[in-house]
């Protein structure tokens, strides 16, 4: 995809603004990796982890009326790993350490999440008018 | 005693000059609790961007050496101080009060003793 080096950039500037962030991906909501931040990580393996989960989130808040998916947080022993919508077509997946700064997180996350929506909706808006 | 909610009120409302304050877990970065505030002062940013303040502190302090406690910090503007205290109690640990002032109105030594007072008060 066309977006995919900007998509990186953003992923690239979320790792440098947030401390303790290991890695960064963005993926489509049915699995593929459309860019990735990460070094300890496979990305193809957590892109269709993300989207199973993603899949479950949505039904969680569609059953309890809590409307459409936003994000998402896990925390393991060793640290975060967190999902926020980037609108309708992708996710943005971050992995922090347990020391992470989750305020931040937060707030980081979701910008880098809507200008990821707009990376991946522009790309797709320009694909199908050359389709 | 006073819950979370009550003394952040009460901080607002008795301390002269407030503008906004709030109740910060600085493990997380994530605010237990807010009053005041508003477009001008996003209380959840100050949150956030007050935790790094407080984590640099404790680790400069670690660095050098210093096996001492912090009270507050103090971080004076053009036209407002912004007080950090953070909490001693055995259930407090790992948490702060934020406290944003006006300077033009604001009385800095009693807006210390008050926080202190509320501090003390605070059951979270």
């Amino acid at each position: 995809m066309a977006a995919e080096p900007d998509v990186l950039e953003e992923l690239r500037r979320l790792r440098a603004r947030v401390a303790d962030v290991t890695g960064a991906l963005a993926a489509t909501s049915d699995g593929l990796v459309l860019a990735h931040d990460t070094a300890t990580i496979e990305p193809e393996g957590v892109a269709a982890l993300t989207a199973a989960a993603l899949g479950v989130s949505q039904s969680l808040a569609d059953a309890t009326s809590r409307g459409a998916f936003r994000e998402l947080l896990v925390r393991g022993q060793n640290g975060y790993v967190a999902t926020y919508a980037a609108g309708p077509q992708a996710v943005l997946t971050v992995l922090a350490g347990q020391r992470t700064n989750i305020g931040r997180l937060h707030m980081e996350a979701r910008r880098s999440g809507a200008r990821i929506a707009d990376l991946v909706g522009g790309a797709l808006a320009r694909a199908e008018h050359h389709a | 005693m006073a819950n979370t909610q009550t003394a952040l009120k009460e901080a607002m409302t008795t301390i002269e000059g407030s503008l906004g304050v709030a109740l910060v877990d600085y493990s997380s970065g994530m605010a237990l609790g807010t009053v005041g505030g508003g477009k001008e002062l996003d209380l959840t940013v100050a949150a956030a961007g007050n935790t790094d303040v407080v984590r640099a502190k404790v680790r400069t302090m670690e660095q050098l050496g210093l096996k001492d406690g912090i009270e507050d910090i103090l971080i004076t503007l053009d036209s407002q101080y912004h007080l950090i205290r953070l909490l001693k109690g055995r259930d407090s640990q790992g948490l702060f009060l934020y406290l944003a002032l006006d300077k033009n109105r604001a009385n800095l030594a009693m807006a210390r003793h008050q926080l202190r007072k509320i501090e003390g008060d605070l059951e979270v």
